[in-house]
């Protein structure tokens, strides 16, 4: 058997062993150590090959980010950050059309800034904000959509685990991934603001503005939500100034935010049960990093992905097309698969082709993270519309995505935005200063 | 209930030893997360050492510039020799709560002996790929141990970090085997109940967990705030 041909075996045994639910990281290292027997020509000097990179990515200083970042979104929790942001959001942008589903927004924006979890966001805002706004007699389908997409800001507002995955599986700066996240999802929250306005201002009754904060009420909810901008001020100009690499950046940000979680009552078990989880996400994430890439390591050796990119190079069609069919294919299985793995599986082939035809690698980074939350509001395991009805039995999962439909549509809104202008991402990249 | 919580061993139920061996290498896992998250806040807090210490001196050296700026020596090797804990140490504890990714989209459709087949063969070809991991980071280990690797700026020796990963890769195998123990007699006789293993989670299931983790903590932190 030739190489290519192994590769492309390995590709669908991979799939196969995914589906019947072998845990990734084990199904990627797996086929990826079997591939590199058959293309090594023995056992030994494979297991050796795969040996070294559970080593070589566990200590990698880059990767030492992630923790930092994981460690932020457990603490932000005790630092009581939700409400406050709410609250405030609230009071500034209540006036609007739809003005407690805005308000939503910005406030969920502003608590991406410091959470790491989409589906976290979505069960506390579902929490906070879903009362109030049925209490002003919002539509509860507005509500409900508003706080599951909303949550899905996450993804790309730094400081953001996925955008750091995507860098180390596809070796792009960290620091210009982390910059290039936070104009795409102020765009994304815009959008999601526009569309909440056109349908409260054709359909009044779906959301009615919340009038009557004054100006000393709106000023007087800004120092309580200080925390948050501290850390946004923090990671942003770090990366933007490079006073500080990613992880230091990230080290500061947890440190502050667990300075305003303490300052908040945050107890000694509420702190030793948040370092524990992160623990956990933290060897999770390496895990499949290092498994994944082993399997890397096997199509690199199958010249896989250089074929692959090659072939569709050869076919001669116009590289957009290629584009909308690698975004079909990112939207299709964010139906089915957790937004790391789909991006961990796919990258290694999908990559070298975006390369190969010229699109930039931070920009396609960007498009991958926000298909990749969009992800986490289709059906059948939409799992941020599975946690809104949970926090919210009463409004029935069908009506949470019927809810959740007009913000898909403002995501592909967002997505076309940014391929027909990709500068929105690339211009604060090339603003950093190296 | 916290995740933490979640995984700890259930009282025995049918499997005595299996529950007992469960237990104790329940212990061992935590104690090793419980590792891994203080290196976690050890990587915080040197950091947060570097930045002031880089920022402060850097301000001094403004002002008398005969003083030079400093920062601490080698804190990329030191950050590196301390990854690895954060990196693997916690891999057997996510493994027993059931945290590594996977598709549950097929395996929550199936019930009884098929889910436990499919549940068996995932844990084999995890033990197999584990077997072979252990192979290789030993001999990664060993050829950093004979060749005398170190670090790049303050030559900290590479070996004891190696040496890490095959023993924590170890403890990892031996929860498979737990596992694999446990799929296997629920295969033999699907009545029983299960015993340390992580059961399949519906999206319905995953975001009941999400939202008593976050909404938990959101709350508590309101009560403490209260009280």
């Amino acid at each position: 058997m030739d190489p290519l041909t192994i590769g492309v075996a390995g590709g669908a045994a991979l799939v196969l062993l995914a589906v019947a639910g072998v845990r990734i990281a084990y199904a990627a290292a797996l086929v990826g150590t079997i591939g590199l027997m058959l293309l090594m020509g023995g056992v030994y000097p494979a297991i050796v090959a795969a040996g070294t990179l559970p080593y070589a990515k566990g200590t990698s200083y880059e990767l030492s980010v992630l923790p930092m970042f994981i460690l932020i979104g457990y603490l932000a929790y005790y630092a009581g950050m939700t409400r406050t942001s709410f609250e405030a959001a609230k009071r500034w942008f209540g006036w609007l059309p739809g003005g407690l589903a805005i308000g939503t927004i910005f406030a969920v924006a502003a608590f991406s800034a410091v959470s790491g979890a989409s589906t976290a966001a979505a069960a506390v805002f579902a929490r906070v904000a879903i009362p109030e706004m049925l209490r002003a007699r919002y539509d509860r389908r507005l509500a409900a959509g508003v706080v599951a997409a909303g949550s899905t800001l996450d993804s790309l507002i730094p400081p953001s685990a996925l955008l750091v995955i995507y860098g180390i599986v596809v070796e792009q700066s960290i620091g210009d991934l982390l910059v290039a996240g936070f104009v795409p999802g102020i765009i994304s929250a815009l959008v999601y603001c526009v569309i909440v306005v056109i349908r409260c201002k054709l359909d009044p009754d779906m959301g009615r503005p919340i009038t009557g904060f004054s100006w000393k009420e709106r000023f007087e909810s800004l120092p309580p939500t200080a925390p948050i901008w501290i850390v946004i001020v923090l990671i942003f100009t770090s990366m933007l100034f490079g006073w500080a690499t990613p992880t230091e950046a990230g080290a500061l940000g947890a440190f502050s935010t667990l300075v305003f979680a303490w300052r908040h009552g945050m107890t000694w078990p509420q702190f030793r049960g948040a370092m524990l989880d992160a623990a956990k996400l933290t060897v999770m994430i390496f895990t499949i990093i290092w498994g994944v890439l082993i399997f890397v390591r096997f199509l690199g050796f199958a010249n896989l992905p250089r074929s692959f990119a090659g072939w569709i190079e050869g076919l001669a069609v116009h590289p957009l097309l290629v584009l909308l069919a690698i975004y079909a294919i990112y939207l299709v299985l964010g139906c089915f698969m957790d937004a790391i793995g789909m991006m961990l599986l796919t990258l290694p082939i999908f990559f070298p082709v975006i390369e190969s035809l010229g699109y930039d690698p931070i920009w396609f980074g960007i498009i991958v993270v926000k298909l990749a939350g969009i992800g986490l509001l289709t059906p059948p395991v939409g799992l941020c519309a599975f946690v809104v009805n949970g926090v919210r039995p009463d409004i029935p999962l069908g009506d949470v995505f019927r809810g959740i439909w007009p913000f898909l549509l403002a995501d592909v809104v967002t997505v076309a935005l940014l391929t027909a202008f990709p500068e929105l991402v690339t211009f604060v990249v090339d603003l950093r200063v190296r | 209930m916290t995740p933490s919580d979640a995984g700890r061993p259930r009282p025995p139920a049918g499997a005595p030893l299996l529950a007992r061996l469960d237990r104790r290498l329940g212990r061992l896992e935590d104690a090793l997360n419980l590792v891994a998250a203080a290196a976690i806040f050890g990587v915080m807090a040197f950091g947060v050492a570097q930045i002031l210490s880089r920022t402060v001196s850097g301000l001094v050296h403004g002002l008398w510039p005969a003083i030079p700026p400093i920062a601490i020596y080698g804190y990329i090797d030191y950050v590196q020799f301390v990854a690895i804990l954060y990196a693997i140490l916690g891999i057997a504890y996510c493994q027993r709560l059931g945290g590594h990714i996977r598709m549950e989209i097929v395996l929550t459709t199936l019930r009884g002996r098929l889910l436990w087949l499919l549940e068996t063969g995932a844990t084999v070809l995890a033990v197999a790929v584990t077997v072979m991991l252990i192979a290789g980071t030993w001999d990664n280990f060993h050829n950093a141990w004979a060749r005398g690797d170190s670090s790049m700026d303050i030559r900290l020796p590479q070996w004891p970090s190696k040496l890490v990963v095959p023993l924590v890769l170890a403890v990892l195998l031996a929860r498979l085997l737990l596992q694999l123990w446990g799929y296997a007699r629920l295969l033999a006789d699907p009545a029983r109940e299960a015993v340390a293993v992580p059961l399949p989670e519906t999206a319905r299931e995953a975001a009941r967990r999400e939202i008593e983790e976050a909404v938990g903590k959101v709350e508590a932190s309101a009560r403490g705030e209260r009280g």
